[in-house]
């Protein structure tokens, strides 16, 4: 599961990935070469669609992500060569996408320098036609070579519409899971191209399609896609509707499920509904892969959890600021949670100013704008916190407000909005602070009992995803069927044996 | 309709709306023939190929009803011509030339939803403004409705009150009273809140009003014991909290644990 959900850090943040990934790849051992590896998915596929076991088909998905990274002209073309007979027209149409300019000149080297990957694994060649489900794999492997490379955006843009319509031709339920990845590779195409908002109108049409035909995976993907192209364009209200209007599938795989709760909480979190955005950055949180596998992923969702929280009135963990994938990412954030911390606002203000850029790349930064009232609110909860007593005025000074008038209009609501317990004195210009609450009351228990909620949850969810292999009983009731034969075996020889002494015993008897 | 006859009207509108003072009942009139005609030309909702200084023309006109409609007070007017608008707005923004009263509008909108305490869709329809978020403050008929809506949440009502005659387009203004109600509301309560008891005087002066008459009849539609003789205004405490163990829920919650308990073991 760790690998499928690469495809996270690579959509949202380049740049913070790329020297991680790279430093991982190198010291793995070189496992079978891309073109045998092809091939055994392509063999895997087959198996998939002939045995309605769609778990190979994912088992070769997983593989993708790394599989991406080592992708050329040459290794496919010899991957489309190992997978169809010479004679096939799939072959052919196949071996025209493939950029030819410098597969030319290697191909001739490598035949003869390295004749014996090709030889050695060898499949017995077959003449029938791999099924189609092959195809369109082959053709999103050449996609992601395609769209390595700027000058072949255009290419790649072309055989991604081909291919969906191929795919939608085909109408096969076997496809559904590389057809879901063949969606994100028609919006990663179109995101290249530069116009993401063309392809609302395609995805929209799929995606209804996708739900009536129940094919979960695809219409999972679908929906991400669509909730991202809304909101890479600011379009709350519309990605709003749609959240409405379709029910995300249950069974849809968890790198999914992450990415919507994400898109979820964006979406919540502009609605001004911090405490549900709360709880679908958890989800993401949860959902999503390692940090150190999709490291932008997580950042992402970490950046906005902790002004969510923020938001929210409580302080972020001071763990998550030293997490190793996160630190480097999250220093402006963590100099606003200092600032709201304290409560100052001109250092709130100087490190929102100092950040912005890196807020307003995040789209964090109108939501960190809103944050000014929380600051002013825990500076005025740590005063009243220290003073049982305290001027207008004083309160004005320490928290560089502009004037008395609005000291006690800002007060007036703080305690209207229960911040803070208290009365303001008018005519002798102070604010009396009231007696702190205790920490024990009927909320606490409110608290544990969400807890403990949340954990039964938690264990009811995991058993029922528990999965039994099909069959798996039968070869326990097998052992457990050969047990008692032996069993039985040892009881009769036992017997026998028995026998046979009893039967000895009285000739022993005799004997004595 | 031909389309000669739709320019003369269109012309027309355009005269009537900028004379000095405008017809409003005129406009009205003239807005209606105007829409009746943009329908027969499939420009009130474009669709397909259609001539851009078309529809720069119908942008305008229905530009000039949402002015219109504010300058009637009629909100739900408003409120259909902006979202008319919006297609010309987002969808139309690379093949026309930018409208020197989108923003106006747009900011007209942002106030009419903070009037409606429509926060929620406020910050939504921020978000999806076509502006880097750092430049917001730099627009003026945006950064004053940004304003507002920080000083109401942060409470500086006074700031709120005193920029209601700062206002960059006209139009605005029309917004302030219902703005005035709405933050009066907001002081009221908090008032209720904060303080104990109050005089008079300092009363009217933090609801921004102007005389004690005013105070009282506002004082008794939120039912404040008034004490003429002390000039004071008293507020009804609201009782202590009852902190009461609330054992039914507590019970079954606690049947509920035992329940999932025997579940697991």
């Amino acid at each position: 599961m760790s690998d499928v959900t690469m495809k996270p850090a690579d959509e949202k943040k380049k740049e913070d990935t790329k020297p991680e990934e790279e430093k991982k790849e190198e010291p793995k051992k070189e496992p079978p070469t891309v073109p045998q590896e092809i091939r055994s998915n392509a063999l895997l596929i087959d198996r998939a669609v002939s045995t309605l076991e769609p778990r190979f088909t994912l088992r070769v998905l997983r593989t993708l992500a790394a599989l991406r990274k080592r992708l050329n002209s040459k290794v496919l073309a010899e991957a489309i060569e190992g997978v169809y007979p010479s004679s096939s027209q799939v072959r052919q149409s196949l071996m025209t996408w493939l950029p030819t300019r410098d597969s030319e000149a290697t191909m001739e080297i490598d035949t003869a320098t390295a004749p014996q990957p090709t030889s050695t694994p060898s499949p017995p060649r077959q003449n029938i036609e791999p099924v189609p489900e092959v195809e369109i794999y082959l053709r999103l492997l050449i996609v992601y070579h395609l769209l390595s490379d700027k000058s072949t955006y255009s290419k790649a843009m072309e055989l991604v519409q081909q291919t969906v319509q191929k795919m939608q031709a085909l109408n096969r339920r076997s496809m559904d899971p590389i057809a879901a990845k063949v969606w994100y590779a028609v919006e990663r195409a179109y995101e290249l191209t530069g116009d993401l908002a063309e392809a609302r109108p395609l995805f929209l049409a799929a995606q209804r399609t996708a739900s009536l035909r129940h094919d979960d995976e695809t219409q999972a993907s679908l929906i991400n896609r669509l909730l991202r192209n809304y909101l890479h364009y600011n379009l709350y209200d519309q990605a709003d509707k749609l959240v409405l209007k379709t029910t995300f599938p249950v069974s849809a795989g968890n790198p999914q499920h992450a990415r919507y709760h994400y898109f979820l909480g964006r979406i919540r979190a502009v609605q001004l509904n911090y405490s549900a955005a709360h709880a679908n950055l958890q989800q993401a949180i949860r959902r999503a892969p390692p940090a150190t596998t999709a490291p932008g992923f997580y950042q992402a969702v970490h950046k906005l959890s902790v002004v969510v929280e923020l938001l929210m009135g409580d302080i972020p963990d001071r763990g998550i600021f030293r997490h190793a994938v996160l630190e480097k990412a999250l220093t402006g954030y963590f100099e606003i949670v200092k600032a709201v911390r304290t409560g100052s606002l001109s250092q709130f203000q100087s490190t929102l100013s100092k950040h912005a850029a890196q807020f307003e790349a995040d789209k964090t930064y109108t939501l960190i704008v809103r944050l000014r009232q929380n600051v002013i609110k825990t500076g005025i909860r740590r005063l009243s916190l220290s003073y049982s007593r305290i001027s207008l005025r004083d309160i004005c000074v320490k928290l560089h407000l502009d004037s008395e008038e609005d000291a006690e209009y800002i007060v007036g609501k703080a305690i209207r909005d229960g911040v803070i317990d208290g009365h303001i004195s008018h005519e002798r210009g102070w604010l009396e602070c009231g007696a702190q609450k205790s920490g024990y009351g009927f909320e606490v228990s409110e608290v544990f009992m969400r807890r403990i909620q949340y954990c039964l949850e938690l264990h009811n969810e995991s058993v029922k995803a528990m999965r039994y292999p099909l069959n798996a009983h039968r070869k326990e009731l097998d052992a457990a069927e050969a047990a008692r034969q032996r069993e039985q075996e040892l009881l009769r020889q036992v017997g026998e044996d028995g026998g046979g002494s009893f039967d000895d015993e009285p000739g022993l008897g005799e004997g004595f | 309709m031909a389309t000669t006859e739709l320019a003369t009207l269109y012309n027309q509108l355009k005269t009537t709306f900028t004379s000095q003072p405008a017809d409003l009942k005129a406009c009205g009139e003239l807005l209606a023939k105007l829409k009746v005609g943009l329908i027969q030309h499939g420009l009130l909702v474009p669709q397909g190929d259609v001539d851009l200084s078309d529809l720069a023309v119908a942008r305008e006109i229905l530009e000039i009803g949402a002015f219109w409609s504010i300058r009637t007070r009629d909100i739900p007017s408003f409120d259909r011509y902006f979202s008319q608008l919006q297609t010309y707005y987002n969808d139309y923004s690379s093949a026309l030339p930018p409208s020197p009263r989108e923003y106006p509008i747009r900011g007209l909108n942002l106030i009419r939803l903070l009037t409606q305490n429509r926060i929620a869709d406020f910050h939504t329809t921020l978000e999806s403004l076509p502006l880097p978020a750092d430049s917001l403050a730099s627009n003026p008929y945006i950064s004053h409705p940004i304003n507002l809506e920080r000083w109401l949440m942060e409470g500086s009502y006074s700031k709120v009150w005193n920029a209601r005659e700062e206002a960059p387009a006209e139009e605005y203004k029309f917004f302030v009273d219902s703005l005035m109600g709405t933050i009066r509301n907001e002081i009221a309560s908090c008032e209720e809140a904060a303080y104990n008891s109050l005089p008079i005087k300092d009363a009217a002066t933090l609801l921004f009003f102007r005389s004690q008459q005013e105070v009282l009849k506002y004082a008794q539609e939120r039912g404040w014991q008034v004490d003429l003789t002390g000039a004071t205004i008293t507020f009804a405490k609201k009782g202590e909290e009852k902190s009461e163990i609330p054992k039914d829920k507590l019970i079954t919650v606690n049947l509920q644990y035992a329940r999932e308990l025997e579940m697991i073991v």
